[in-house]
């Protein structure tokens, strides 16, 4: 039994990383707006690292130079803390780049988002780095970009409501009187990059509830409390989640298969 | 005599038990947050592989096949309890930095797999060397984990300090990662890597390769 998924067939990979880049412009755009320059600092410092091992990585494997990292660098700049020390990013985001993608032979070869592994390390390497949470107005701003990639598929549906539902739901069990819209909001732009990445999440249909189903509990159960989700918390549940993401895709297509065995032995019962 | 020292050359790098055969694993990444323990460790083990497979050795004729994992666990056994009992009584502090992890010396793959695997069938001074061979090779990669995880997490090394760290008004921040679990597991892994980077006949010829995806024009 061969599994190919084709995920994005007319892009291709280049065509991938070009459409996150274009959903990241407006929230990149307002985190700037809003923190000023040490943001432009640390966005310099993330795209010269990622693009670096990009580099490095094409001439020593000799393929042809991509800029996948360039998205890793935005949505990491957008979510670190604007007085973060340069070298703790350059470190972290070059550990991330290297043991998250280059190791296994560069972008939609393997199976965890360099982002998430980046900001990880980060968190564990340096306790005293505290996120800051987003603001609404960088939250609002994801908006367009993730009709963008819902439309062209690049983000899953199901992955998204899966998640939200768990976080939602929880919240509201916890506290009913939960402002849901305040919940929420602040961790779309986590959510859409983080835990939908086209890469690290599951692939196949039914796969992809159980991984936002999954990503959603873990997201909560990481995060402060139910009702004040953390990006950490984003993080570590991303990260977590996207570990199994390959394991749920297998046993979705052995059901599969089982099923279509059944189907088949149903169809032909004397044979 | 070449052929003598091969013993203890191979498994240095060429067939390392650490980085090769991705045996001891487990005590490799709970002592090595500093190098002390790292050496300490070293040394235990590679003395209690020495001896076991000496002994083993000594005895192999004798062993009836049925029992002799059960042998050679006794064996081994007595050796690490000796050892233990050395490092309480003159390094005592060492010892309790170490914990269990000396005592369980004895479920280390490394050694069974030695004993199991050469002692048992080549005369005494051959299986010496082989232990101490395999002993070195694991010591090597304990060192250079150790170190790499004391000097980053720490700043120090054999407890002396090479960077100061901020809190004494230094410039070197401590990775807190480093004195983690996971850190040994990725210095580890960047190891391999490297040693087979260089030395490319230990790669394994993976089950599963990639194919180009082919156009679909």
């Amino acid at each position: 039994m061969i599994v190919r998924p084709v995920l994005f067939p007319s892009l291709g990979v280049g065509g991938v990383s070009l459409l996150q880049g274009v959903a990241l412009l407006p929230p990149l755009a307002l985190s700037v707006f809003e923190r000023g320059s040490g943001q432009v600092v640390l966005l310099a410092v993330a795209l010269v690292t990622a693009v670096f091992w990009d580099l490095v990585f094409a001439s020593v494997r000799k393929h042809r130079f991509y800029f996948h990292g360039i998205t890793t660098a935005v949505i990491v700049a957008v979510l670190v803390p604007s007085a973060l020390p340069w070298w703790q990013l350059a470190l972290s985001l070059s550990l991330g780049c290297v043991l998250g993608e280059h190791i296994f032979g560069g972008r939609g070869f393997g199976f965890l988002s360099p982002a998430a592994i980046c900001l990880s390390l980060l968190l564990l390497s340096f306790p005293q780095v505290q996120l800051e949470p987003l603001s609404q107005s960088v939250a609002l701003a994801t908006l367009p970009g993730v009709l963008l990639l819902l439309v062209t598929g690049l983000i899953s549906g199901r992955v998204m409501l899966g998640a939200l539902a768990v976080i939602g739901g929880l919240a509201f069990s916890a506290n009913p009187e939960v402002d849901l819209i305040a919940l929420v909001v602040p961790t779309l732009f986590g959510l859409v990059f983080l835990t939908c990445d086209p890469v690290s999440a599951a692939s196949t249909k039914s796969g992809r509830w159980i991984y936002g189903l999954l990503a959603g509990l873990l997201i909560s159960i990481f995060s402060k409390d139910v009702a004040t989700i953390t990006s950490a918390g984003i993080i570590f549940g991303s990260l977590t989640a996207s570990v199994f993401a390959p394991l749920i895709d297998h046993l979705m297509v052995l059901a599969h298969a089982k099923r279509r065995q059944m189907r088949q032995r149903a169809r032909q019962p004397n044979v | 005599m070449t052929s003598l020292m091969k013993h203890i050359s191979s498994p240095l790098i060429n067939n390392n038990p650490i980085t090769l055969q991705i045996l001891g694993i487990c005590s490799a990444l709970a002592v090595t947050t500093s190098l002390t323990t790292a050496v300490t460790m070293s040394l235990a083990l590679t003395v209690v592989l020495c001896l076991s497979s000496a002994v083993i050795s000594l005895i192999r004729r004798h062993i009836p096949s049925v029992i002799r994992l059960i042998v050679q666990i006794t064996i081994i056994a007595s050796l690490v309890i000796v050892i233990d009992e050395i490092l309480q009584a003159y390094a005592f502090e060492i010892s309790r930095q170490l914990s269990i992890f000396v005592g369980l010396i004895v479920t280390n793959c490394l050694v069974l797999g030695r004993a199991e695997a050469f002692a048992m069938r080549n005369p005494v001074l051959p299986s010496i060397l082989d232990g101490l061979g395999n002993g070195l090779g694991y010591s090597l990669i304990l060192i250079i984990v150790g170190s790499v995880r004391e000097l980053l997490g720490k700043g120090t090394l054999l407890n002396y300090t090479v960077f100061t760290p901020v809190a004494d008004g230094g410039w070197f921040e401590p990775l807190g990662l480093m004195q983690l679990a996971p850190s040994a597991f990725f210095i580890l892994g960047l190891l391999v890597w490297l040693v087979r980077s260089i030395w490319t006949q230990q790669v394994d010829v993976p089950k599963f390769g990639l194919k180009a995806q082919r156009s679909r024009s």
